[in-house]
Parts: structure tokens; sequence; C-alpha cells
């Protein structure tokens, strides 16, 4: 059973940082990866949204492009953070799993 | 490829210095999105989202004094506007107080907030008119707050256009005398004013006499007053209007110095605090109206009225909105003059 009330499961910044520690990506492509990694569609306002925080803070960069569609990558301080997070993420999971196991579910 | 109109809209919400670094990218995904399938109200709503938190988080703006000082300046003019616009109109929309009674009209006599004597007259007879409902004095007492609050701010809001006239005359910004001009409008639509209601009490009728039972009027110019009791209430707003509009636009072109930027910050706050106690005594007032009336239903009390509180709950509704906005105006003012004098001063 999913449930919707919930709310998302992560929040935006790790989602992006996530996207872009598979490689460099533009915008778009950063939106569909995210669609299927996770289900959440990003608009673009949200997006870059994340995207200004994540650069401001040194965390991921743009690659110079002639294009408008100009991509991003992680950058090391970045990865870090986002290894940071995620294992956050896998402890309380896991504790979650050994909890739901002994309630039977 | 054309973006569509309502997106080129929303990325103009967004702050000059988002839209250089990011606006080109944003529409090329934009259409990329639309094009797609996903529906052009859907990506531009996502878009006024991401413009809100752009201007209010200012998250990713470069470091330089210049967009940081703008950024407050536009803060404390946005933290005091709503307060501007609407307040003053609030105030005019509560109306006349009266005080009701089933037996007969009553006559209020004092001069305190709290009615000394409460009077019915019935044929030339006064009498003691019945007890106040229990949370009438709730009522008196929260329209008296709703005046004070006013004055106070008020107060504060004459010392913050000071302030930011002193702070254009010691400032070294280009056209500072037209800015100077400008934060000045406030007092020669006052001085407008003045002239149009002097000469308005010089056109009534200045000699009454009796003729034939009735009240004969002479003197003064009827056509002329008629004109005047129109064109009078029409400037005083139109005037309030424009002073507000001037004086915004002199405090966000105005390239003051960094202390003046920390007491318009400071005045944002006070504005934004009283405010809200303000939209309290409003709320605190309707509310204590309505079980005022469920009161007199169950008893035999005095009640208290306003000509126009029946639009309690409309006016409510926009000053939540204008309260909102304006406290979150003032954060951004408070956390820009933070940002200021931690990394330029």
């Amino acid at each position: 059973m999913k449930s919707k009330r919930l709310g998302r499961t992560q929040d935006p910044t790790t989602l992006v940082l996530t996207s872009l520690s598979g490689g460099p990506k533009h915008g778009y492509a950063v939106i569909k990866d995210i669609e299927a990694v996770s289900g959440v569609s990003f608009g673009p306002g949200t997006l870059y949204g994340v995207l200004a925080r994540l650069e401001d803070e040194g965390l991921v960069e743009p690659i110079p492009s002639d294009d408008h569609r100009r991509p991003y990558r992680i950058t090391g301080s970045g990865a870090a953070v986002l290894r940071e997070r995620l294992e956050a993420n896998v402890k309380v999971a896991n504790i979650g799993f050994k909890r739901l196991g002994t309630l039977g579910a | 490829m054309n973006t569509p109109t309502a997106i080129e809209l929303a990325l103009r919400c967004y702050p000059g210095w988002w839209r250089e670094r990011y606006a080109d990218e944003v529409r090329v995904v934009s259409r990329d999105l639309t094009a797609e399938g996903r529906s052009t109200v859907r990506v531009t709503l996502d878009l006024l989202g991401g413009a809100f938190l752009a201007r209010s988080r200012a998250q990713g703006m470069p470091t330089t004094y210049r967009l940081w000082s703008v950024r407050t300046r536009t803060s404390v003019a946005a933290a005091t506007l709503p307060w501007l616009l609407i307040v003053p109109f609030v105030l005019a929309a509560v109306g006349n107080v009266s005080f009701r009674s089933s037996e007969g009209p009553i006559v209020w006599s004092g001069i305190s907030v709290m009615p000394s004597h409460l009077q019915i007259i019935n044929h030339a007879v006064a009498s003691p008119a019945p007890p106040l409902a229990p949370v009438g004095r709730l009522v008196l007492y929260s329209s008296l707050a709703l005046t004070v609050l006013f004055f106070l701010t008020f107060i504060v809001l004459i010392s913050g256009w000071s302030g930011l006239t002193s702070a254009i005359k010691r400032s070294s910004v280009a056209h500072r005398r037209r800015l100077r001009l400008l934060a000045w409008t406030p007092v020669f639509t006052l001085l407008v004013d003045v002239v149009l209601v002097i000469t308005q009490a010089k056109m009534r009728p200045n000699s009454f006499a009796f003729h034939q039972n009735h009240v004969v009027a002479s003197g003064g110019s009827p056509a002329v007053l008629h004109i005047l009791d129109i064109v009078v209430p029409t400037v005083a707003i139109v005037g309030w209007l424009v002073s507000i509009a001037c004086v915004a636009v002199a405090a966000r072109r105005a390239d003051v110095a960094p202390t003046d930027l920390r007491f318009g910050t400071s005045v944002a706050t006070l504005v934004a605090l009283l405010f809200a106690l303000f939209v309290a005594a409003y709320a605190t007032w309707g509310i204590a109206l309505i079980v005022q009336t469920r009161q007199a239903a169950n008893g035999n009390f005095t009640t208290i009225g306003y000509t126009h509180s029946g639009l309690w709950v409309p006016v409510m509704l926009v000053l939540v909105i204008a309260v909102a906005l304006s406290v979150m105006s003032a954060r951004a003012a408070r956390s820009s003059w933070k940002v200021i004098s931690t990394t330029f001063l």
C-alpha cells in the first residue's frame, strides 16, 4: 500500500544530489532522472530553487557550455554531504525495518 | 520555438540577479517539459512558487553590497506598504459607534472609553438604560486598541520617513534632489489637502435667517461647495496612494548608508509587529461583536453597534494576507541586514 498523505520520502536536495552523483546532467535530464528514480516530478521552479541553493553552498557547480542546456556536476563536498545524508537515511531505514520485523508486519 | 506568455510572465517575477543567472536555462527546461505534455499552467505555478521563494529567501544571490542593500530597502518598503495601503481604510470601514437597546434610543454621556451614563430617552424623559452586554467592554477596549495602534504605527512611520529623507540628503546617490522631492510628496499632498479644506470651509454659507419657519442659508458658494465635497475626499485618497508610491520608489532607489539601513530595518520590524497586534485587535473586536449579539438575544442588554461592522469577514481576510506579507518582508529585511553587517561592515 502506498500512502500519498505522508508526503515525499526524500527531500528535494537529496534527490538532486543523488541524480547528479550519476554524472553531470542539465536541468531537464535531472528532472527526468528524479522522476525515474523516485517517481517525484519536479517543476523547473522547484529544480532551479534547489540548484541555486546547492550552487551557493558549493555542493554542485555548472559546467561551462555554449548551449542554454547547461549541465551541472556534483562537487567533492556535495558528494560528502550526500553520503552523510544517505547513511543517515539507511540507519533510520534499518531501524525501521528491524522494528517492523518485531511487529511481525 | 517560443516560450508561452504565462511562463515568460512568471520568469519576470524572479529577482533580476536570478534572471541573469538562470532564466535562459529555465526557459529551455520549461519548453522541454511543455513539449512532452506537461501543462503550461502547472509549469507556470511551479515557477511562481519558485519566484516567491527566490525573492523571500534570496538563496544563491551574489554577495555584493549593492544587491543586498537593494534587497534590504525593498523589504523595508514591502513591510510597511501593506499597512499604509490597508489600515487607514480599515479604520474608516469600522464606522461610527452607537448604542442600542430594545427599550428605545440610547444617549451616551461621558468622555471615557467606557460610557459612564447610558440613558434611554422616551418622550423626553430619561431613564437608566439596560447594562452593557457582558462582552461589550471587550468590544470597546478592542476598538480603542485599534485607534491607539493606528497612531503608534503612524508615529513609527513618520520617524521612518524622517530617517529616509535625512538619509537621502546625506547619500551620494545620483538624482538625489529628484529622490528628495519624491520622498517629500506626502507633505506636498498634505498641503494641497489643507488648502482645499480651508477653501471648502470658506465656500460654506456664512449667515442663516428664519423665513416662514424654515432656516435659509445665505452667503458662500453652493455650486463650488458641491464640487469641493467630491474633490476633497478624492484628492485625499489619491494623494495618500501617490505619496505611498513616491516614498516607496525613493526608498528603493536611494543608496543610503548602512546605519540608515539598520534604522529602516528596525522601523519595518516595529511596523510589522504593531500591524500584527492591530490584526489581533480587529479579530477580537469582530468576534466580540458576534458574541455580543448572542448575549443580547438571551437577556436585556445594551449592545454596541458600528456602521460598517458587516464588512468584518472580508476585511479580516485582506488583513491576514497583508500582515503575513508585512511580517515576512520585515524578516527578509532583518536577514538581509544581518548579511550586510556580517559580510560588508
